[in-house]
């Protein structure tokens, strides 16, 4: 487990969001990790890459997941950069890798725009280390711990 | 009632194939409304025939076959302090070797004397294997992203085929042999016991093979003039390098045998017939389920990033059966993608049988009509047939030309 990743865990567990943590502070999805072109270039690609297996409105099948909802929980209380990193290896799964790091990075931003984050006045960045510090965290707030597991 | 039965007592020499089937009161009320088939002049019996026409159509699925060059991946490996035990990379084999694998895994994880185990995936590997540990005695979670409904597991065709595309010669070595015998004559003994079962989870039926000449047995002889292997490309380039094994369980999987003119009741000259086991998706699932539920497993819907996530879980002995996914969560470039197509037309249990003719099959089960198109360009494919193709996505007119292929064979037969 990454320094950033516990010390999200940390700040998450406290309720309060890389306030005067100390450096390199994590920072949450829900403060524009993105910005609008970006976004828009990635719908561009989600058009053309991903929108024959995971549909239109990214609804997906009984068999392709969707990208939204279920899908930002799976990722959520983790680093942006695994999902990053599995789009950059895996995605699109009939040419996996064949994504260049800006698309994948458009690709994501577009994913967080779709998903009701805001955009914010910098793009995503690309490299590693600073995608390690960006926590993915869904739009809503979250529910009470005991409320939101899933492991039953 | 009584008189009923006698009478279709007398008619099963006719339509024995029919009649044995029907073992239930209703399903023989059904078959004294519908008259058995009569068979052809010059013929002695005669078969339903399977509809396949395009309406039947009512699903097709892809997946993908996860061929690793070396054969399933059942080795260990520590992550943190947690001993990780890998079950994957079954090619297309997963279900016929699912037994047989999940034992020898669940035997490697036992050799820490761990209580309770995890069990990452929830295909047909990781819930066998989780079933198999518990009856070891092991307490046991499975997390995975989705239940076996969902997985690639259930994409599959449904046939005991425990050689298909389950290793390469070359990479796999001369020990495999005997390794892949054991974990199938173990899986046969395993789904034995499930024969009969409510919802048949597994049965056997006939099988025929319809050819326009006499049938050849198949050789396997690598063309000379094709220098390229696995050791160069990282892929087979020819279906000389995979590994062929049936033969080693011959003394207990039936035999196809040759039929006599009057026996076949195809419209093509020769016709062969097999006794074939298969799977029937559903009842199989909620079998392997409800022993599994029963048995105080519990289940955890999650995702994996990375392998180091494994060391996050509370047990301390993981067994790691992902499948197609190891290769991008594992970072294993050696399992090799095979993608493998299957419509599905309405169940017809009146004609329960499976035929292949000139590359089109039809496998039909309590589960729906499997239908698969094996045609390719260039053609005879064979074992290359979807080899490197990672494409998911179904493609419906594939299976509608096999439909039209295979359909003037399933008319009642010419008169010998």
């Amino acid at each position: 487990m990454s320094m950033a990743r516990h010390l999200a865990r940390a700040l998450l567990a406290a309720g309060a969001l890389a306030v005067g943590a100390a450096a390199p502070a994590p920072i949450s999805t829900r403060q524009g990790v993105y910005d609008e072109a970006q976004a828009q270039a990635g719908a561009r690609l989600y058009a053309t890459r991903c929108a024959m297996c995971h549909g239109r409105m990214r609804e997906g099948t009984y068999e392709t997941p969707a990208l939204q909802d279920r899908f930002i929980a799976n990722w959520s209380k983790a680093p942006v950069k695994n999902l990053y990193d599995y789009l950059a290896r895996a995605m699109p799964q009939f040419a996996p890798g064949s994504l260049k790091p800006e698309e994948t990075a458009q690709i994501v931003a577009y994913l967080l725009k779709a998903n009701a984050l805001p955009s914010g006045s910098r793009p995503l960045p690309v490299d590693g280390p600073a995608l390690a510090r960006i926590m993915l965290e869904p739009a809503a707030a979250p529910l009470a711990p005991k409320a939101a597991s899933r492991t039953k | 009632m009584v008189e009923r039965r006698t009478m279709l007592k007398g008619s099963l020499g006719a339509a024995a194939f029919a009649g044995l089937q029907a073992c239930t009161p209703a399903a023989r009320v059904a078959h004294a409304s519908t008259p058995p088939p009569v068979p052809a002049p010059g013929k002695k019996v005669a078969l339903v025939p399977i509809r396949v026409t395009p309406d039947q159509l009512i699903d097709v699925k892809c997946c993908i076959r996860p061929l690793r060059a070396a054969g399933p991946n059942l080795g260990t490996e520590t992550i943190g302090d947690r001993l990780i035990v890998h079950n994957y990379g079954h090619g297309g084999s997963g279900w016929s070797l699912s037994w047989g694998s999940a034992d020898v895994a669940v035997g490697k994880a036992m050799s820490v004397l761990p209580g309770e185990i995890a069990v990452i995936g929830c295909g047909i590997i990781g819930l066998t294997t989780a079933v198999l540990a518990q009856q070891y005695g092991l307490k046991v979670t499975v997390y995975a992203r989705d239940m076996i409904q969902r997985t690639r597991s259930f994409r599959a065709s449904g046939s005991f085929t425990p050689s298909s595309r389950v290793a390469l010669t070359e990479p796999a070595g001369p020990a495999f042999g005997d390794l892949w015998e054991q974990m199938a004559r173990f899986s046969w003994k395993a789904f034995r016991t499930c024969i009969g079962l409510p919802g048949k989870p597994v049965e056997f039926t006939d099988s025929y093979g319809l050819y326009d000449a006499p049938p050849q047995r198949r050789t396997r002889t690598g063309d000379p003039a094709i220098t390229d292997s696995y050791a160069t490309k990282g892929v087979p380039v020819q279906n000389s390098e995979f590994a062929h094994l049936d033969s080693r369980i011959r003394d207990i999987v039936p035999p196809s045998i040759a039929l006599p003119p009057e026996e076949n009741p195809f419209n093509a000259p020769y016709a062969t017939r097999a006794s074939q086991m298969h799977f029937n998706f559903p009842s199989y699932a909620h079998m392997l389920l409800t022993e599994f539920f029963g048995r105080g497993g519990q289940y955890v819907a999650r995702d994996f990033a990375t392998p180091a996530q494994f060391a996050q879980l509370k047990e301390k002995v993981v067994i790691h059966c992902t499948g197609y996914a190891a290769r991008d969560l594992m970072q294993d470039p050696s399992v090799i993608p095979v993608r493998g197509q299957t419509g599905w037309l309405v169940p017809q249990p009146d004609a329960p049988y499976s035929v292949h003719y000139r590359n089109v099959m039809l496998l039909s089960k309590a589960d729906g009509v499997a239908v698969m198109n094996l045609n390719s360009n260039p053609p005879n494919l064979g074992d290359m047939f979807g080899v490197g193709n990672s494409m998911e996505l179904p493609v419906r007119a594939d299976i509608e030309a096999g439909l039209k292929i295979i359909a003037p064979a399933l008319l009642p037969a010419a008169s010998a």
